[in-house]
């Protein structure tokens, strides 16, 4: 189990309770800061980051406490501009793999350091058609890239607000019986 | 996590194209107190050598615009630059043989802290030899 020291828990396991919460229309997770509130309609699952992105978690300190907030908002603002990047190639140079390729290695290269082991997981994918120069591959492989993306940005933002909430040194706790 | 120092003074080089890579590289060698140079790709990294500057440590992606690491690496070793501990950062399996064939000391696919702590206590003892 990875532990995060910043935010005070196992992110798999907040993500767990995230999840189980989302599912349950009673379930309520309190932080102790004092904040309540009821978390009840999305999914949440938890296999969209490995433990990189604890080590991301983990270099955050007095002297920049919103490190990996920072660093994920950098990673949706460049990914964005590298996926933008591959759709123009795609449109402009037809079976060009070895330009299609080179694009997604960085996108890859991002994902793999923050820890984004689904969108990482299609870009191989992606890379591995551009080997083997199929291109309708490569353009189903890239809508995958893209859905994930955009998945993945929509949980790390409620990620974020929940800590937000959650303060400085809160964590979520389930309440006794539930 | 307690970051051990040790009165670190080693001078880092980062060679890394990435945005978000470098920002989390860099941060992890602030955490060591490690003075680190930034550059974007192999070239600028070469230039520096050639403009006279000196590193304990050089840390280098593969794949990058211009010159990749191991061309990088390469040059940079031909100019006489042999103490220096070279590593190449790549998660790409194939990069790890382009590393050594150019002259990097290690490969790693990632980078993390403990590693790197591992890392720069062996380039410690490495430039404390050399030294004495």
């Amino acid at each position: 189990m990875t532990y995060c020291s910043h935010s005070m828990m196992c992110v798999e396991t907040m993500w767990k309770w995230l999840h189980h919460a989302m599912a349950s229309p009673s379930y309520v997770i309190y932080a102790t800061a004092g904040v309540g509130f009821d978390a009840r309609t999305k999914e949440f699952k938890v296999d969209y980051l490995d433990e990189q992105f604890c080590q991301v978690e983990d270099l955050q300190d007095e002297a920049n406490p919103n490190f990996a907030e920072e660093v994920v908002s950098l990673f949706f603002k460049d990914s964005a501009r590298v996926m933008l990047n591959i759709e123009q190639a795609i449109e402009k140079y037809p079976k060009d793999f070895a330009r299609w390729d080179a694009h997604m290695q960085q996108l890859k290269g991002s994902c793999s350091s923050i820890g984004a082991s689904r969108v990482k997981n299609e870009c191989t994918s992606f890379r591995n058609f551009c080997g083997e120069e199929n291109a309708e591959g490569c353009t189903r492989s890239f809508q995958k890239v893209k859905r994930e993306h955009a998945v993945l940005r929509q949980k790390l933002e409620s990620y974020f607000q929940l800590l937000r909430q959650a303060g400085p040194s809160g964590t979520a706790t389930r309440p006794a019986g539930k | 996590m307690a970051f051990q120092t040790q009165g670190s003074n080693l001078r880092a080089l980062l060679v890394e194209d990435i945005k978000v890579n470098r920002m989390i590289l860099s941060q992890m060698l602030r955490k060591f107190q490690v003075e680190t140079t930034v550059v974007q790709n192999g070239k600028e990294a070469v230039e520096l050598f050639l403009g006279g500057e000196t590193f304990d440590i050089v840390l280098t992606d593969n794949l990058m615009p211009i010159m990749t690491g191991p061309e990088a690496i390469s040059k940079i070793r031909a100019m006489g630059a042999t103490d220096v501990m070279i590593v190449g950062v790549s998660v790409d399996a194939n990069s790890m043989e382009e590393f050594k064939d150019a002259g990097a000391d290690l490969c790693v696919p990632k980078l993390k802290l403990e590693i790197l702590e591992h890392i720069l206590q062996e380039t410690r003892s490495k430039k404390n030899k050399s030294s004495a």
